[in-house]
């Protein structure tokens, strides 16, 4: 039980990490990004490939976050050029093609056979609980210090400036602040998180494959920042954690109902992420944690 | 030789891909967000001409059930959601058409299984023309293909409902204060932009498999289509959707089976880096 409630947390503290990246990029700066999987597959593949090389983790997964963010350096500098939905299109259509890109570089990737046997962190600890919680302790660190972070950035003038972008960018640029700049920083920031996300996945599951990067997670995470409160750090918080109630409890929901098979909870589950993201839109645009007084 | 065979083989691909294009389009251009449940759409009209075709063995009725019943929900989406969200940001409807996508898939996915299911249709000799092998059942796809858009295009250029669309499309609210009711024309828009989904979504199935997942791995070609065509317009995203089919199947032996979906990614950021407003799209201020 002890070990079932780490692993939860886990993959829930890197659902977090995914979510405050967004939190970042849209709740903050308004850039739709839709392709968050792509940065998170591209961090999980270059962790896996280069601590398989024998480099150590410690940094294998500072590189996961630099490649992320260097992945989103050309998408930032397209963005700059095209209107918000436009830019949701285009970043979808880049985490497919990363997709496409480790689906068939095999001679790199393994293709659809996946990347097996990465190192875990903190190998040197048996497996059991005492890993379980490194691990934990680890990556815990790493959410808060990322918490932290983002507070301090809606405190700082460049948060100031990033959420004028997203509520005004032609009065901003009317003021004399050149968004583009921001704008690229801020991609570069949440996919570089997304990156270190993926790279302590693929270090806790040691074991990635294509199919675990589907746009479906992205959604996950774009799920938990509507439900929680776009724009808010305590909304990305608030909204993994519902997140992670949500995936898991679906997975006792069908010891208990009978006849319900895996791949119908599958499509069950893609339903109410579908419906909650509805509702939500329609009736409470601004998420639990969001501002009551308006709507 | 080869090449010409592979444009061919292309051109019904192009034509799945210029039917999704076309109902993208009309959402884009009348109703303003790019709707990501038309690939889901196309896997729903999919589900219900299988059905009816197993049950009736008749791939016309399979097909009208198809339009129909992908109509109907096309609106049903309408009234329910994007109707309430008039006035919201993009990010809102477009966020609420994946959400409706989604609840579309996993219905289907409950109703159906994710088992890969086939048409079960009639093998037949290929009939050369000119050298080239030429699938009969493809001239037939083809066929309903070009009916279906007959039908569209003549319903957007020679009724009073297609005059209004376009008007809506062309300047909502100059529209609006000549008299013409943006209820009515949503609701034929939604019913049209369903059944042109659908019969692409059909001919999907025929030629490849069904699955719950088939419409929606359709996006990304689908919406290069629709910007390489210009948003909003009709003709440019059957030709641009033709366009891509060919040079998928065409590009094939160069750049392998799996990358030739990444060419509509490359695609769609050409277009919208250097020319963004497509092959037929009027000039825009924003892009």
């Amino acid at each position: 039980m002890d070990a079932y409630l780490a692993a939860i947390a886990i993959i829930a503290l890197i659902y977090m990490l995914l979510s405050l990246g967004l939190t970042l990029q849209y709740g903050l700066t308004g850039l739709i990004n839709f392709g968050h999987v792509g940065f998170f597959a591209i961090g999980a593949y270059t962790s896996a490939l280069l601590s398989l090389q024998g480099l150590p983790l410690a940094l294998t997964i500072p590189a996961a976050a630099v490649t992320a963010g260097l992945a989103a350096w050309p998408i930032g500098l397209i963005s700059l050029r095209l209107r918000d939905d436009y830019f949701a299109i285009v970043t979808l259509g880049f985490s497919e093609t990363v997709r496409l890109v480790i689906t068939s570089e095999k001679w790199l990737t393994n293709g659809v056979q996946g990347i097996p046997g990465i190192p875990r962190l903190f190998e040197t600890i048996s497996v059991g609980i005492g890993a379980q919680l490194a691990v934990m302790g680890l990556i815990l660190a790493v959410t808060l210090a990322a918490i932290y972070a983002m507070r301090r950035i809606v405190a700082s003038p460049f948060g100031r400036v990033i959420e004028a972008i997203r509520d005004n960018e032609e009065a901003l640029q009317a003021l004399g602040k050149d968004p583009a700049g921001f704008k690229i920083q801020v991609l570069i920031l949440g996919s570089a998180l997304a990156g270190i996300a993926g790279a302590f996945y693929a270090h806790y599951i040691t074991y990635i494959v294509p199919d675990q990067f589907i746009p479906l997670v992205t959604f996950y995470v774009w799920m938990a920042i509507i439900i929680g409160g776009v724009g808010r750090v305590s909304g990305a918080i608030v909204g993994t954690g519902l997140l992670m109630l949500f995936l898991e409890g679906s997975r006792f929901l069908r010891d208990i109902v009978p006849g319900v098979s895996e791949v119908e909870m599958a499509s069950l589950r893609i339903g109410v992420v579908g419906l909650l993201l509805v509702l939500f839109t329609i009736y409470r645009p601004q998420g639990l944690m969001g501002d009551f007084t308006k709507r | 030789m080869f090449y010409a065979q592979l444009a061919v083989n292309g051109l019904v691909q192009g034509l799945v891909v210029g039917l999704g294009a076309l109902a993208l389009t009309l959402v884009f251009g009348i109703a303003r967000f790019p709707n990501a449940a038309t690939g889901d759409t196309m896997t729903f009209g999919a589900y219900t001409a299988l059905t009816v075709h197993k049950a009736s063995g008749s791939l016309a009725l399979g097909s009208i059930a198809a339009v129909g019943g992908a109509a109907v929900l096309a609106l049903v989406a309408y009234l329910t959601v994007f109707k309430r969200l008039a006035g919201r940001s993009v990010v809102s409807l477009l966020v609420a058409s994946i959400g409706i996508g989604f609840m579309i898939r996993a219905g289907l996915g409950v109703a159906f299984g994710h088992q890969q299911q086939v048409f079960n249709v009639p093998l037949s000799r290929p009939i050369r023309i000119a050298g080239l092998a030429i699938n009969p059942l493809d001239l037939q796809l083809a066929t309903v293909a070009v009916v279906a858009l007959a039908a569209v295009f003549a319903i957007l250029y020679l009724t009073p409902i297609g005059r209004q669309m376009r008007a809506v499309a062309d300047n909502r609210d100059l529209a609006r204060v000549s008299g013409i009711r943006p209820e009515r024309v949503m609701t034929a828009m939604w019913l049209i932009a369903g059944g042109v989904s659908a019969v692409g979504g059909m001919m999907l199935g025929i030629k490849t498999i069904v699955s719950p997942e088939v419409g929606w791995e359709m996006l990304l070609p689908i919406f290069a289509a629709t910007i390489l065509g210009g948003i909003g317009s009709p003709v440019g995203a059957v030709v641009a959707g033709l366009v891509l089919g060919v040079a998928q199947e065409v590009s094939t032996p160069f750049v392998g089976f799996t990358y030739k979906i990444a060419l509509s990614f490359v695609v769609l950021l050409a277009v919208l880096l250097v020319r963004p407003r497509g092959l037929f799209g009027r000039i825009e201020g924003v892009r």
